[in-house]
């Protein structure tokens, strides 16, 4: 070690202790950050952990190596190989046991002094110490020293070494003789002891990878290489071994030596350390020089050594721990996948874990599987309350919610629909009232038409067609000039009345029935749902300040004397038509501090010269309904399609649903819940919505048959097919031309024709099963023969009777709870008359009686046959998920 | 708000795909191990293994259902060059009252001479089609013209994407509007390479599939892809995994009716997100595509979610181990509200986001 370039090693038997060698050795022990055994002086190494420096030892000068006693006792005892070859026996930390004094200090001197390259302990016969030293003329470069050995005989030459050396030594510490002698006239640049065989040491020598037995020190098992540095073994398969050379490193199978088995791609840069990973099989990390990353190989095959047409899977990985430079890293022993790195410089550590590759998935009812490592972690989406404030659900969830509260079923008091979708959507809201009356509206005038016999052509399209459609075709548009109600001034506001006109405020929602300026049931609903505001700037829009007041008044009472609603109430009565009043000057400057956007227009129609309400038209935190509404009643026909124009185009931008009021279910709402499902994925609310249109356009379109069929197959994903029964069954009476044909027919053995009476009684779907429903067919006749040619239909393989006889109790499972439930289920005990058969082995009978023997039966009840029926269908077995 | 518990997966290595069928009640793993396992979950919602076989002789990389119209049927690929494709039958009387289900195998495809990396079947209403894609850059679609036949599968067509393939993704759409259309990603690390991922479509003309874009702005490996369901929309969304996750729209451009060519699609990036630090590996929609979830080289998994502008945010952040997720506050505690900063560093600045808030939650069971 030279003292810029520092090494890390773990302490064989604590997890928590490394140390750190560069110019000295640092022991540190590692533990969670904040614990109570923290004291100033730590070293953060990740968020979690940080280390504490127990101790420092730099007696030994010229650090070239280190290795750690592989035993536990003594702990805390280092080799550390020298520039001058010596290797020094040395510990740090606290207390030393005898064993430990007595070895601590030791020296062992070869012959020659040379550069100590490497050490290795020897793992299971732990008094064994290898060196691997730098080539001297002829001398052996692998020296095997016992540690336990008795201080040398030969102290005068011992004594003469002595003299050699730069430090001044007891010589009563000094080893001279190796146990063994390796490797003559060579150089070893890394050993390892090999874990198949404790007497097997590998040496990476000038040239070559040798294999030295140390019971025949004579013989050698070599291959020549440059793939020499950093020779280290896989713990977890021994025969595999890795070695680098420059860039690039070699992985070798030691029962075929010849060549290595691998070469890993090639790296720009020197690669400084290669090291497998002791906690997971064939993870080996490499780090090059002057880089702050570790490259990884994940090695996911075993080699065999005769297998040569598969090479192994690996899979690279580049991780950086840390953003400086690294100098070294160490695996942790026993920490799955975790390591500690060194900086380069300054001895910046970081505490590091390689984390498996994680792959998920997302199943249909929104729960999160993921895969890390071995193991399996699935992740769902919790109920609880308290969060959701906070987070809005997803639309996935909402849409589940939604199928199982009815959402769009109700065909009666459309409106409804938007409680059953939760009632918190503004958005939904509104649709759904648009669609209310568009239905209504369309409703009602049937009915006229019917009584003025179709004196009108098509209302109904253009009822459908939106208020867009609606004001297009304006003509015998009236002004009137009218008086504010309750006082004779006259104002200067004009307001425009026209049949079309009025249609869209019905439309709106503002008018039911009777003449136009009519809006006090509408004013009345108003203040039943608390929309005190909203109730007065409709009552001031009809220019009744006197009711917008009273409104207000009410409203500051319910609400227990809200303020801000009486002083707007006191501010209007001050109202004032003159041009340049104070009053005028100051509501249109405080009028934008009012937080309720209706107050607000309230005060901007009041305020702005007639004929130019850009103040109300504009403002879009105000419901599109009443904005068209307010437009109906003072914009003239040349301004009115203009603004509607622009509008609709906003909305359909926006997939505003308010804007079907404009668009109506027409190619052009299309669009606009085109873009709504773009935004939203709503294909729920799409579906419904569309329905509801007129079969001829809208339905034909192919985004709208899209949304249909995507929303039944999230229905079908989530189990919920009665749900999705039921929107079919929804759907046919809207849209007959979706209904399917029947799919099965049952026909005679005999004649060949269908037995059934009539060929529109209910289909049913089905893979492996189908029903012929006797009970409920048509003619309400008992049929036990082919209606065609009378021979007898087939018996039921269980009682024997002819097809089409009422099914009688099984007396055989003596079951009486089940006997119970069939009769008081009536509908069940209607199915159990309906004849089943297997598709695979074409037996049958009444499905009462099937049912019964497959609850104890896996087999088929004909004699001889083993058709397991039941199990052929394996959708069959699954249970809808909103069955109630 | 998520909550994670532990399922005791008993592979014996690394599990490297999880797949769900379309009901969400089974879940296939393969793993290094060479084995598949098949898990059926119990009404009280608790996973149970039914099957678990030697499928091939290497890691199998993926495993994928195929829709339950046409059976209970699995398909595999591995590093043994080779995919294959499993059906379940029905098993011994006292198989099924232990709760083992028995699969076997009805085909291996043995076209690939290298490593299969990807198996995905086509949306059903292409019939039953599996796709393939390999270590050299071929994607090899399969086709069982009779679906009671699961042993007879055709090669119908054989694409050489150039680059080494490692995942594909097929468009879910059913929409007669768009043509079948899959994208491939390749995991060559070479920048210079260019696009990484590319997207094919099938031409009714010459009844071929050519290729109609190729994303030329992804030029890192990319380790996973994902069309989200298309759910009726008039674009297609489509995630990566690559260096950071990304998120591209690609919206059709209307095509006159003469045009014979491919689609042309106006390509917009929507999201790209480096919070994984270095490597994204997985990427996954949900079934409205309104939730991605992600997983990277930091251990986690993150999950992903839109606003109504379409800004997409971190809602949600996961230890890879389900242990909860412990901040700069050093509180590990089973529900905390970790605000931006942590993550804000490293939000990726497009489209003005922000990091804001991100609930995280993950509670370990102690299973």
């Amino acid at each position: 070690m030279s003292g810029s370039k520092p090494d890390i090693l773990w302490s064989p038997h604590h997890p928590d202790r490394y140390v750190i060698c560069d110019s000295e050795l640092g022991l540190y022990r590692i533990g969670p950050v904040g614990s109570a055994e923290a004291k100033a002086g730590t070293l953060p190494l990740s968020e979690e952990t940080a280390a504490t420096l127990l101790a420092i030892n730099s007696d030994t000068p010229y650090m070239k190596c280190v290795a750690w006693y592989p035993k536990h006792e003594p702990e805390c005892l280092l080799a550390v190989g020298q520039a001058n070859g010596r290797v020094v026996l040395t510990s740090l930390g606290q207390s030393h046991n005898s064993a430990c004094k007595e070895l601590v200090g030791k020296e062992f001197v070869p012959k020659h002094a040379r550069q100590c390259n490497t050490l290795a302990w020897n793992p299971v016969d732990s008094n064994l110490l290898a060196a691997g030293l730098d080539k001297h003329r002829a001398d052996f470069s692998v020296l095997i020293w016992d540690i336990s050995s008795k201080l040398s005989p030969e102290t005068s030459v011992a004594a003469e070494k002595i003299r050699l050396s730069s430090v001044d030594l007891d010589s009563s510490t000094v080893v001279t003789k190796p146990l063994y002698e390796l490797g003559q006239n060579d150089a070893c640049l890394s050993l390892c002891w090999l874990l198949r065989d404790p007497k097997l040491l590998l040496a990476g020598m000038h040239r070559n990878l040798a294999i030295f037995d140390l019971r025949n020190t004579s013989q050698k098992t070599f291959v020549n290489t440059k793939a020499i540095q950093g020779v280290t073994v896989d713990p977890h398969f021994h025969d595999r071994v890795a070695s680098f050379f420059e860039g690039q490193v070699a992985i070798w199978d030691l029962r075929k030596f010849e060549k290595p088995v691998l070469t890993l791609t090639e790296q720009p840069k020197p690669l400084t350390k290669v090291a497998w990973c002791p906690t997971r099989t064939g993870l080996l990390a490499t780090l090059t020089r002057d880089s702050n990353i570790i490259r990884l190989y994940d090695m996911q095959h075993t080699p065999t050594p005769i297998g040569d047409e598969t090479e192994p899977t690996i899979i690279e990985r580049s991780v950086q721990p840390c953003e400086s430079q690294i100098g070294s890293f160490a695996w942790h022993p026993s920490s799955q996948n975790r390591m500690v790195v060194v900086s380069a410089t300054n001895r910046v550590m970081t505490d590091f874990t390689v984390f498996e590759r994680i792959s998920l998935a997302w199943s249909s009812t929104t729960s999160l599987m993921w895969a890390c490592g071995r193991h399996l972690y699935e992740c769902v989406e919790d109920s609880a309350e308290g969060v959701e404030s906070m987070i809005e659900k997803d639309i996935a969830t909402k849409m589940r919610e939604r199928a199982q509260s009815r959402y769009g079923h109700d065909t009666v008091q459309v409106w409804r629909n938007h409680l059953l979708a939760g009632g918190k959507d503004a958005q939904l809201k509104s649709l759904w009232h648009d669609l209310f009356y568009i239905l209504s509206v369309s409703h009602m005038k049937q009915c006229a038409e019917d009584m003025e016999l179709k004196l009108q052509g098509n209302v109904q399209s253009v009822v459908y067609s939106g208020i867009k459609n609606i004001v297009k075709t304006t003509s015998g548009t009236t002004e009137s000039r009218r008086c504010w109600i309750g006082s004779d001034r006259q104002t200067d506001v004009l307001r425009y009345h026209s049949e079309e006109r009025c249609l869209a405020l019905r439309l709106c929602g503002w008018i039911s029935r009777g003449t136009d300026t009519d809006v006090e049931n509408f004013l009345r609903s108003l203040e039943q749902e608390h929309e005190w505001e909203r109730a007065a700037a409709v009552a001031l829009f009809n220019l009744d300040i006197r009711r917008a007041i009273q409104i207000l008044n009410k409203g500051a009472m319910a609400e227990k004397g809200d303020l801000n609603l009486n002083v707007v109430a006191m501010a209007l009565s001050g109202y004032t038509d003159e041009k340049s009043s104070l009053w005028r000057e100051m509501c249109s400057s405080l009028r934008l501090q009012l937080k309720n956007p209706y107050l607000c227009i309230m005060f901007a129609f009041l305020t702005s010269e007639p004929g130019a309400y850009d103040g109300v038209l504009y403002e879009s935190s105000v419901a599109v309904r009443d904005r068209v509404a307010f437009a109906c009643m003072f914009l003239n026909d040349a301004q009115l399609p203009r603004y509607i124009d622009r509008l609709t185009l906003e909305m359909k931008e926006a997939g505003n649903l308010e804007g079907i009021l404009l668009t109506g279910l027409t190619k052009d709402g299309v669009d606009l819940m085109e873009s709504y499902v773009d935004r939203t994925g709503d294909v729920q609310t799409a579906s419904f919505c569309m329905l509801k249109g007129s079969p001829g356009e809208v339905l034909k379109d192919p985004r709208v048959q899209c949304w249909i069929e995507n929303y039944r197959n999230l229905l079908d994903a989530w189990r919920f097919w009665h749900k999705r029964a039921e929107f079919d069954i929804h759907r046919g009476k809207l849209d007959p031309s979706s209904k399917p044909l029947a799919q099965v027919f049952v026909s005679c053995n005999f004649c060949g024709k269908s037995i059934s009476y009539s060929c529109s009684t209910i289909p049913h779907q089905g893979r492996g099963f189908s029903q012929y429903g006797v009970s409920g067919s048509p003619t309400k006749s008992k049929v036990t023969s082919c209606p065609g040619c009378r021979k007898p239909l087939p018996r039921c393989a269980l009682c024997l009777m002819n097809m089409g006889t009422p099914v009688s109790n099984c007396q055989g499972t003596g079951k009486s709870d089940e006997k119970v439930d069939l009769t008081r289920e009536n509908k069940l005990a209607q199915f159990n008359n309906w004849f089943t058969w297997c598709h695979n082995c074409r037996h049958g009978g009444h499905a009462g009686h099937m049912l019964s023997w497959f609850r104890d039966h896996t087999e088929c009840p004909v004699s001889a046959c083993t058709c397991k029926c039941m199990q052929l269908d394996t959708t069959g077995n699954l249970v809808p998920s909103d069955s109630s | 708000m998520f909550v994670a518990r532990s399922i005791a997966a008993d592979h014996k290595d690394l599990i490297h795909d999880v797949s769900y069928d379309f009901h969400g009640r089974r879940m296939a793993t393969c793993s290094s191990d060479q084995s598949v396992k098949v898990w059926d979950k119990s009404e009280n919602g608790e996973w149970h293994c039914t099957a678990s076989w030697k499928t091939h002789s290497g890691s199998v990389w993926r495993v994928t259902w195929a829709h339950p119209e046409f059976g209970q049927v699995l398909a595999s690929c591995s590093f043994d060059r080779t995919a294959a494709v499993w059906e379940e039958i029905v098993g011994e009387s006292n198989d099924k009252q232990r709760g083992l289900s028995h699969w076997i195998k009805r085909t291996t495809l043995v076209d690939s001479r290298t490593s299969v990396t990807d198996v995905k079947f086509a949306p059903k209403h292409m019939g039953l089609m599996l796709t393939t894609c390999s270590a050299d850059g071929v994607v090899r679609i399969y086709e069982a013209p009779d679906v009671m036949n699961l042993s007879q599968w055709s090669l119908q067509h054989e694409i050489s994407c150039k680059l080494s393939c490692s995942c594909i993704s097929w468009n879910p759409s059913s929409s007669r509007a768009h043509p079948p259309m899959f994208a491939v990603g390749s995991d060559d690390s070479n920048v210079t390479y260019g696009g990484k991922v590319q997207i094919y479509e099938y031409n009714e003309n010459t009844r071929k599939y050519g290729k109609a874009e190729t994303l030329m702005t992804v030029t890192d490996a990319v380790h996973d892809i994902a069309f989200a369901p298309n759910l009726g929309r008039s674009f297609h969304v489509l995630a990566i995994a690559t260096k950071d996750v990304r998120i591209f729209k690609l919206v059709p451009m209307r095509k006159e009716s003469t045009s014979t060519g491919p689609t042309k699609f106006e390509v917009q990036i929507v999201a790209q997100f480096d919070n994984h630090n270095s490597q994204v590996w997985r990427v996954s929609w949900n079934i409205t595509s309104t939730l991605l979830a992600s997983s990277g080289d930091d251990g986690c998994v993150r999950l992903w979610k839109a606003n109504y502008m379409d800004n997409w945010k971190c809602t949600g952040i996961l230890k890879g181990d389900g242990s909860p997720l412990t901040g700069s506050s050093g509180q590990p505690s089973a529900m905390s509200t970790v605000l931006g900063s942590s993550v804000q560093s490293s939000q990726n600045a497009l489209n003005g986001m922000s990091a804001g808030s991100c609930l995280l939650t993950s509670v370990l069971d102690s299973h």
